[in-house]
């Protein structure tokens, strides 16, 4: 790259950067001052510097570890049930949608929802007494899970999440397959190959890149799952629902913790930012 | 020229209307929706039509949303706001608030008004923070007519004293609720549930609102109670890890476990609860005194009485709802003048005829008789079993809540045992009311 078109780069870029810097740059300099100081909600004006005394408590916190291993299963799961779904139902709905455009946008309704109203929704459709899943479970067989007891909780939040999120999924998926041009399927079936080869041996891995970006994209989501989950069963029993955000929120605003809080958060990001980092470098070296 | 004129006088007409905004008013923040809001809209009215009230005095009611609200307004008294003069206070967040407030002085009459149990609810420190408009309690709801079916069948009777024996190890009587010991509603429970009793009418005995909620945790700690219990002793120390509180959450986790509770309560707050017992397939539960007219409405033959006795006796958690001085109030003045004014009978019976539910001395509260006999078992029960545990007040109160919510509802779901939940409760609640 010459010069002169660095210097170009830099003159395009600047206004983005500034504008990020004076939308995200306070608040991020605020947590990470936070984030190494005693402060309460007396003192969010003179925080006193504690060094790493923040972290050290959030590390030795066996809520902590146990709001990210539940971050990391959620995340986990949630991700590859969602491009497992979406790359079939992309796949199998393809020749569907060619046809009829606009059942994309049926589709994918359930990611236009607020996830905190798909929690309340999940709320209201689940409970015993009130929603119509477990009435009509009741008339039809007697009887009906206790969707958001504690035996099926987790279960429960994964699928409200799937159900959300899967659509996402789908669009990259059905992106991705109609960008594979034309006549490789033609020449594939000039050569009488199988539909099944067809997509192992040609659609597949023209696809994967996507599916790397598509388990991050939706594994990060997971990670950081918040609202749909706190607007349904909260941080759960014994703190069995407590994903990382969650924990922050309680810290901040329910325990007054703020330093400890921002302490989390830092920690958050860099996982986030080290899984990305991560992420991005597998998927170069596979696409390569 | 003429745009930057007309401009010009609109910029200052906008100032002048901000600045008279300014110091034309109390702004009041008050408990948005239900009846607490309708009713201090109906006491301002009365305020603002005094005619000897100045302009600048009037009263200008302010609501947001009550979801996070006592986390928005942590942050904005922290933050020095000036938006409201007066703001909401509650029993169990005026340590919190108060280093942003200002005691109050109330006026003479606030002590017939109240009595000393209620106005108790408002004081952080030995010192008056607010001015009590509601009063929580809790009741425990019955069905009249399933309690009148099983004191009349002798048959139910013996199946009840079987199943008290093989669960609570003694054969218990069916009683009346106002007679119930915590053992008894229990068996109750057990008795009305068809996961013990496949002949009961109703499919659970019982409700517990178990979701990790802070609140929930004020529902179930008159159990305790009345065995004893509480936070801690007078010397400071931490006394959760108690016999009171062991007996208090095996007898509920009996309950869960044997399926006298829907599996779903351990997600369950206060709409999900009353929707249970409104469904008609609850026999009893113990729920807040808010909740009356609704599950009466749903349920018509549901009887009240107070929450079941222990050893120590019957006992309420009570905690009230207020209106306090924020110390960066910009008419505070005007704003004392309100708060002593809200504290009078004139203000209080007002309160209560529009839909509060102040918590009235006996005295008071019989003058009300006719139109709110609700009020009547409110201030009684207030002032008979009303309790606030040792250490309620205190600036984490909220917080030791949230922490015993998180251990008990584990040891509830089963995710881990009772001497791992005290432990940790314990620990929790050291580091916080040290």
């Amino acid at each position: 790259m010459s010069k002169k078109t660095r210097r170009e780069n830099a003159i395009l870029a600047s206004p983005m950067v500034l504008f990020l810097l004076a939308i995200l740059g306070f608040p991020t300099v605020l947590s990470i001052v936070y984030g190494f100081s005693e402060t309460s909600f007396e003192t969010l004006t003179r925080p006193e510097f504690s060094g790493l005394a923040n972290f050290a408590d959030v590390l030795s916190d066996p809520t902590f570890w146990q709001a990210a291993w539940f971050s990391l299963r959620f995340g986990l799961i949630t991700a590859l049930l969602q491009c497992a779904l979406g790359l079939a139902l992309a796949v199998y709905l393809a020749p569907l949608v060619e046809r009829h455009g606009w059942t994309v946008a049926v589709l994918i309704i359930p990611i236009m929802v607020a996830p905190a109203m798909m929690g309340l929704m999940y709320r209201l459709v689940l409970h015993e007494f009130a929603g119509p899943l477990p009435h009509y479970l009741y008339a039809w067989f007697g009887t009906a899970p206790s969707f958001l007891g504690p035996a099926h909780v987790f279960k429960t939040v994964v699928l409200a999440e799937t159900l959300q999120w899967t659509p996402f999924a789908f669009v990259l998926f059905l992106t991705a397959y109609q960008a594979i041009p034309s006549e490789l399927r033609e020449a594939a079936a000039v050569d009488s190959a199988r539909p099944w080869d067809v997509f192992r041996h040609i659609e597949w891995p023209l696809m994967r890149p996507t599916l790397y970006v598509a388990l991050f994209v939706r594994f990060i989501d997971g990670f950081r799952v918040f609202d749909n989950i706190y607007t349904l069963v909260g941080a759960g029993p014994g703190g069995s629902t407590t994903s990382m955000s969650i924990y922050i929120y309680e810290s901040f605003l329910r325990r007054g913790e703020i330093g400890k809080a921002m302490a989390a958060a830092i920690l958050l990001f860099l996982t986030a930012f080290l899984l990305l980092a991560f992420g991005q470098r597998l998927t170069k070296g596979r696409t390569e | 020229m003429k745009h930057l004129s007309i401009l010009r006088g609109g910029v200052a007409a906008l100032a002048i209307a901000a600045g008279g905004m300014a110091q034309a008013e109390v702004t009041v923040l008050g408990w948005p929706g239900g009846p607490e809001e309708a009713a201090l809209r109906a006491v301002t009215e009365v305020y603002n039509a005094k005619p000897d009230l100045a302009e600048e005095n009037k009263v200008e009611l302010l609501f947001t949303s009550r979801d996070g609200f006592f986390d928005k307004l942590q942050v904005d008294l922290a933050a020095g706001s000036t938006a409201f003069d007066v703001n909401l206070i509650a029993t169990y967040s005026i340590g919190r608030y108060a280093p942003f407030m200002e005691p109050v002085t109330l006026s003479d009459q606030a002590g017939a008004v109240f009595g000393d149990t209620v106005l108790k609810t408002m004081q952080f420190d030995g010192q008056q923070y607010g001015v009590p408009t509601d009063l929580s309690l809790h009741f425990l709801y019955f069905r009249q007519d399933l309690i009148d079916a099983l004191l009349a069948d002798d048959a139910a009777k013996a199946k009840y004293a079987a199943i008290a024996q093989e669960h609570l190890g003694k054969p218990l009587e069916p009683k009346a609720p106002a007679d119930w010991t915590w053992e008894d509603f229990v068996a109750n429970a057990l008795y009305f549930s068809q996961s013990v009793n496949p002949d009961s009418p109703t499919r659970y005995g019982t409700v517990i609102q178990a979701k990790n909620l802070l609140f929930n945790m004020m529902v179930f700690h008159s159990w305790p109670r009345s065995y004893g219990g509480n936070w801690m002793d007078d010397a400071g120390n931490i006394t959760v890890d108690s016999e009171a509180y062991r007996t208090a959450l095996s007898q509920a986790k009996l309950l869960f476990d044997l399926g006298a509770t829907p599996p779903d309560s351990t997600s369950y707050e206060y709409a999900e609860a009353n929707a249970a017992y409104a469904s008609g397939q609850v026999a009893a539960m113990v729920q807040w005194n808010a909740a009356a007219s609704e599950l009466t409405a749903a349920q018509a033959t549901t009887g009240t009485t107070a929450p079941p006795a222990g050893p120590d006796g019957k006992f309420t958690h009570i905690h009230g709802l207020g209106l306090g001085l924020n110390k960066a109030a910009e008419n505070k003045e005007g704003a004392i003048a309100f708060l002593q004014w809200l504290s009078t009978e004139e203000a209080a019976l007002a309160y209560a005829k529009a839909g509060g539910a102040p918590g009235l001395a006996a005295e008071t509260a019989a003058k009300l008789a006719a139109d709110r006999p609700d009020l009547v078992q409110v201030g009684e029960y207030a002032s008979t079993y009303g309790f606030v545990m040792n250490g309620g007040t205190s600036e984490k109160a909220l917080s030791v809540y949230e922490a015993q919510a998180k251990e008990f509802t584990g040891y509830w779901a089963g995710t881990q045992d009772l001497d791992t939940a005290l432990k940790n409760t314990t620990a929790a609640m050291t580091e916080l009311l040290k």
